[in-house]
């Protein structure tokens, strides 16, 4: 060994402007590597992987072969309900793992010991709140890609176009990144793992199950009785055929769903229901059969409400007028997603932040 | 890195007062306990200092504020020449820190934690790796270079730690108890890294425990207690070793007989347990004697005047004697 090596021997230079928010790809990748490394080799990750993708392919053959028997002979509306059947699977299971995988990155880490002697090299926060989303998110994307051949396998049975596959897929990946922020925004704020898994587990709960039940609670309030318009139809006095169409005004009950609807806009699956496509492709008798299309139409004809006409006049060719809701929702419930995803990575990137003036209570630095 | 090479840098790059630690006033309060409660130290390069304090006494709080994790209600700081807090990147890239208690990665190898580490830096990977290869012999841990940290003992992890502490060539050391859970060889290595990083121009602060393993390698002492700086009773020398005046720990059967008959000779004593009452039995006292020689005049003269002297002995642990002299309780 030479002095020569010491005028290059590895001097460590902060960024020019080290602010909490500044980020490189080299400061990211190596949290992120970091995070991989230590998780798929201290799990039984590929178990954890082969049980899944048996799992969900089981769960897909079961409920192909269940279609057909009930209802053998019609391919193109077994194949819409089997595509919905998978991807709300794919999704629903992903929601439940996905949680786990972010919730106890930062508190784990403190837990072990490990954290601060992270934070105290020159990374910055918002590189190690990166790199630790960027590996949750990886994780459950492996997941995700699991599970594609069967999302291939039910759109090659009926209508679903291709791209439907695609929409889903893409979908599923920028839901599962929104719970990784929350996951991780959670284990910046709650000092026990425990906590903010459950903390997490509950906001995810609350996102699936907790906006369709506030919807259906919240529907009676919504509901009045109120004069409205009504299209209906005028019969023919002698054959009783129906001739034309009149509009009048009548008093009815109308549920004001457009001032709830977003509640039902959040939900991820209706998020997935409206931003898959499937059935944009079919006529209306497919539609029927396919439960993302009338997932998608339900919610738009809630956003609409009772601000359209009401159309009774069902007689008349071409009298009947489509109710036109054809405004997509999902970039809304999409939006609000990675909204809280982003809300949680911000609160881990100030909690990440050095010098700290607070500490989480029960917690130590080190 | 070989003493050479060190030493051709320390001349290199100069070391000035900015390369070391200063804290003015410095408090801090977790909710109604004042873990800092004013604290004044100044570590210069070069040297080891020792942090010495009871449990509680605001050792750990210290070095976290130092290291730039926690930010002081109040006072001065300056590591390395950068104020943790206003300019925390520029203190953390010049600072290494090896916490009291720390985990590592179970997963990853010991090559692979200070390859992190390495890239945590933004050092460059060539350099660095050879860097790395360095310090793992230095620690002792080369056999253990390509195998899970999973299986290191605790020793070997708190070496892996210190390695860590040093994967960037940092100008300042906070090392926060480590010797805690290292075996008397690894003690001793500890000692001589720590004494060789001194030397090579580098600020080295130490909290520990062990009182005599901090004396032997410690140029400097700074005593907490109660979150404050306190100037124990140095009058005896902490850390004056050496010239002709030495200490001596003698014991008597009987502590008034000692005691009366060093008064009767004329010699200066003082109670070796100032803080326990004195007793009628055996018991012993410090006396300051002149070199070895002193040492055995003062022998040959006890036990020819009827003393019942049971041992002489130079007395260890100024530091522990200081220590104990501290008024403040433990809490």
């Amino acid at each position: 060994m030479t002095t020569v090596e010491l005028d290059e021997h590895p001097v460590a230079v902060p960024p020019a402007h080290p602010g909490h928010w500044h980020v490189t790809w080299h400061g990211v990748r190596t949290v992120a590597a970091l995070e991989l490394r230590q998780r798929v080799r201290s799990t039984r990750w590929v178990v954890a992987l082969v049980a899944w993708f048996v799992v969900v392919g089981g769960l897909t053959l079961l409920i192909s072969g269940a279609l057909s028997a009930v209802d053998d002979g019609a391919d193109r509306q077994r194949g819409a309900l089997l595509f919905a059947a998978v991807t709300f699977l794919v999704l629903g299971l992903g929601l439940l793992v996905t949680p786990t995988l972010a919730s106890t990155s930062i508190n784990g880490d403190r837990a072990a010991g490990t954290l601060a002697t992270l934070q105290v090299t020159l990374l910055t926060p918002a590189e190690i709140a990166l790199g630790k989303v960027l590996a949750a998110w990886t994780a459950s994307c492996a997941f995700l890609l699991a599970s594609v051949p069967f999302l291939g396998f039910a759109a090659a049975v009926g209508p679903t176009p291709w791209w439907s596959v695609l929409r889903v897929v893409v979908l599923v990946a920028v839901l599962l990144a929104a719970v990784c922020g929350m996951g991780l925004g959670f284990s910046a704020l709650v000092a026990r793992p425990a906590g903010s898994t459950v903390l997490t587990f509950v906001t995810v709960a609350a996102l699936v199950l907790g906006t369709p039940l506030l919807f259906g609670v919240t529907y009676p309030s919504v509901e009045q009785t109120e004069s409205v318009q009504v299209r209906v139809q005028r019969t023919d006095d002698v054959t009783g055929n129906p001739t034309t169409c009149e509009l009048t005004t009548q008093q009815r009950s109308v549920a004001h769903t457009e001032r709830t609807w977003w509640l039902l806009a959040l939900n991820p699956f209706v998020v997935m229901a409206d931003g898959a496509g499937t059935s944009s492709s079919l006529d209306q008798a497919e539609a029927r059969n396919d439960p993302l299309g009338v997932l998608r139409e339900g919610v738009r004809l809630a956003r609409t409400g009772a601000s359209a006409t009401i159309d009774e006049c069902w007689g008349v060719d071409g009298g009947r007028v489509e109710p036109t809701a054809d405004a997509p929702i999902w970039p809304w419930g999409l939006g609000v997603n990675l909204l809280l995803g982003a809300a949680g990575f911000v609160v881990a990137v100030r909690r990440l932040s050095l010098p700290q003036g607070k500490l989480a209570r029960g917690t130590r630095v080190a | 890195m070989t003493t050479q090479d060190a030493a051709a840098e320390a001349a290199g790059s100069g070391t000035t007062t900015d390369d070391g630690i200063v804290v003015r006033g410095v408090t801090r309060a977790f909710g109604a306990v004042q873990a800092l409660a004013g604290v004044d130290l100044e570590a210069r390069p070069g040297a080891v200092t020792a942090l010495v304090g009871p449990n509680g006494s605001g050792k750990t709080t210290l070095l976290l504020v130092l290291a730039g994790l926690l930010t002081p209600d109040g006072g001065e700081v300056s590591v390395a020449g950068h104020d943790p807090v206003t300019a925390g990147p520029a203190a953390r890239a010049r600072t290494g820190w090896m916490p009291d208690a720390f985990g590592t990665w179970d997963s990853l190898t010991a090559r692979e934690v200070l390859t992190t580490f390495a890239d945590a830096y933004r050092l460059d990977r060539a350099p660095s790796r050879r860097r790395i290869d360095e310090l793992l012999a230095t620690v002792h841990l080369t056999e253990y270079a390509d195998r899970p940290a999973s299986v290191l003992s605790r020793g070997q992890k708190q070496r892996l730690g210190l390695a860590r502490a040093l994967v960037h060539d940092p100008q300042v050391l906070l090392l926060d108890e480590p010797a805690s859970g290292l075996d008397p060889r690894s003690r001793v290595d500890l000692r001589q890294l720590l004494r060789r990083l001194a030397d090579e121009g580098r600020t080295v602060l130490v909290s520990s425990h062990v009182l005599t393993e901090l004396e032997e390698m410690s140029d400097d002492a700074v005593f907490l207690s109660r979150g404050r700086t306190v100037v124990p009773d140095t009058s005896h020398g902490v850390t004056s070793p050496g010239d002709g005046r030495r200490t001596f720990h003698v014991r008597a059967l009987s502590l008034p007989a000692l005691t009366a008959w060093l008064d009767a000779a004329g010699a200066a004593w003082r109670p070796d347990e100032p803080w326990t009452a004195p007793t009628t039995g055996p018991g012993g006292v410090l006396v300051e004697v002149n070199g070895d020689e002193g040492a055995a005049a003062l022998i040959r003269d006890a036990v020819a005047g009827g003393v019942p002297l049971v041992s002489a002995a130079p007395a260890a642990g100024a530091l522990e004697r200081a220590y104990l002299t501290l008024e403040e309780e433990r809490r």
